[in-house]
């Protein structure tokens, strides 16, 4: 685009235009770019608390979901109870699943806390 | 990966809707060349403060990239914020005094007799930056903005915040004292 500065084609005006066009003016990036991109300030993070109470909230859904159920809840429950007590249950077995549930629990634990 | 295929409004898209830190930077390599080499015509030649209010300019560009409506193109209103920039910065300075070898280099003129047309063109150069020193910094900023960056005196008076004819004032009056400084160089020199 040529600019509408003057118009009177005098001398100033050429080499006023002449500088313009200097390819030297062109300035080399020289790590310019990166140095703007450290200082951006830095993203927004999701609040800390955010997690768990979402985890949270989840856990009380489906506390709310089986109490809303009654019949169903109680008829696993007896179900369970009852297999169980038809089993014959050894002292290892019993550390072999508190094991697994405790490892559940805290691999669970882990992803709803892990930092994105 | 951002190309050069992608256009200004896609990369600011990508930067408002994603926080895309790559679509800035290369709309940063787009136009650092340009805002860099303004800012140093503006500062007379202070190579360092022009790098330093460069990156303010991304910078403020950055966090004010949403009030970027696209009235104006995206390099006029980059200018903009250098100009302002600036202008901030020569207020701050002109609270400190000058040192004291500060001085305007008044016996600088070059002797336009030079041998060869190459050479009196680099001489011209030379000149044409020193003269601009006697310039006021508004003077120098229209001029840097109409001829420099190439902008009509509307986009001109838009990124210098005043009215065309403010604009056209201080283009008359820095030819006129640059005519008066080079007088050597003119048909009648």
């Amino acid at each position: 685009m040529v600019s509408d500065a003057g118009s009177n084609g005098d001398w100033l005006e050429q080499a006023l235009r002449a500088d313009a066009l200097e390819p030297s003016t062109y300035v080399a990036d020289d790590g310019f770019t990166a140095r703007v991109l450290e200082r951006l300030p830095q993203p927004a993070a999701l609040p800390a608390w955010r997690r768990p109470v979402v985890t949270l909230l989840w856990l009380v859904l489906a506390g709310a979901v089986l109490a809303a159920l009654p019949g169903l809840f109680y008829d696993v429950f007896r179900g369970l109870v009852a297999t169980l007590a038809a089993q014959p249950v050894r002292l290892p077995q019993i550390a072999i699943a508190l094991a697994v549930l405790g490892a559940l629990a805290w691999s669970s634990l882990v992803y709803a806390m892990r930092e994105e | 990966m951002p190309s050069a295929a992608i256009s200004d409004a896609q990369l600011i898209a990508r930067v408002l809707v994603h926080d895309d830190r790559h679509a800035f930077g290369e709309l940063v390599r787009r136009y650092q060349s340009a805002v860099r080499a303004s800012l140093r015509r503006l500062t007379g030649g202070n190579h360092a403060l022009a790098d330093d209010l460069a990156q303010e300019t991304f910078l403020l560009a950055y966090r004010n990239l949403r009030s970027f409506r696209q009235e104006a193109k995206f390099s006029t209103w980059l200018y903009r914020i250098a100009y302002n920039a600036f202008l901030a910065d020569a207020r701050k300075m002109k609270e400190l005094p000058l040192p004291e070898d500060f001085e305007v280099d008044d016996a600088a003129q070059s002797d336009p007799d030079e041998p060869t047309p190459v050479a009196r063109s680099a001489a011209l150069k030379l000149d044409l930056e020193r003269a601009m020193a006697v310039l006021s910094d508004a003077e120098r900023a229209a001029i840097v903005q109409c001829y420099h960056n190439d902008l009509s005196h509307e986009e001109a008076a838009y990124v210098l915040g005043c009215p065309v004819g403010t604009v056209k004032t201080h283009i008359l009056r820095a030819k006129q004292k640059l005519k008066a400084r080079l007088a050597g160089w003119g048909p009648e020199g």
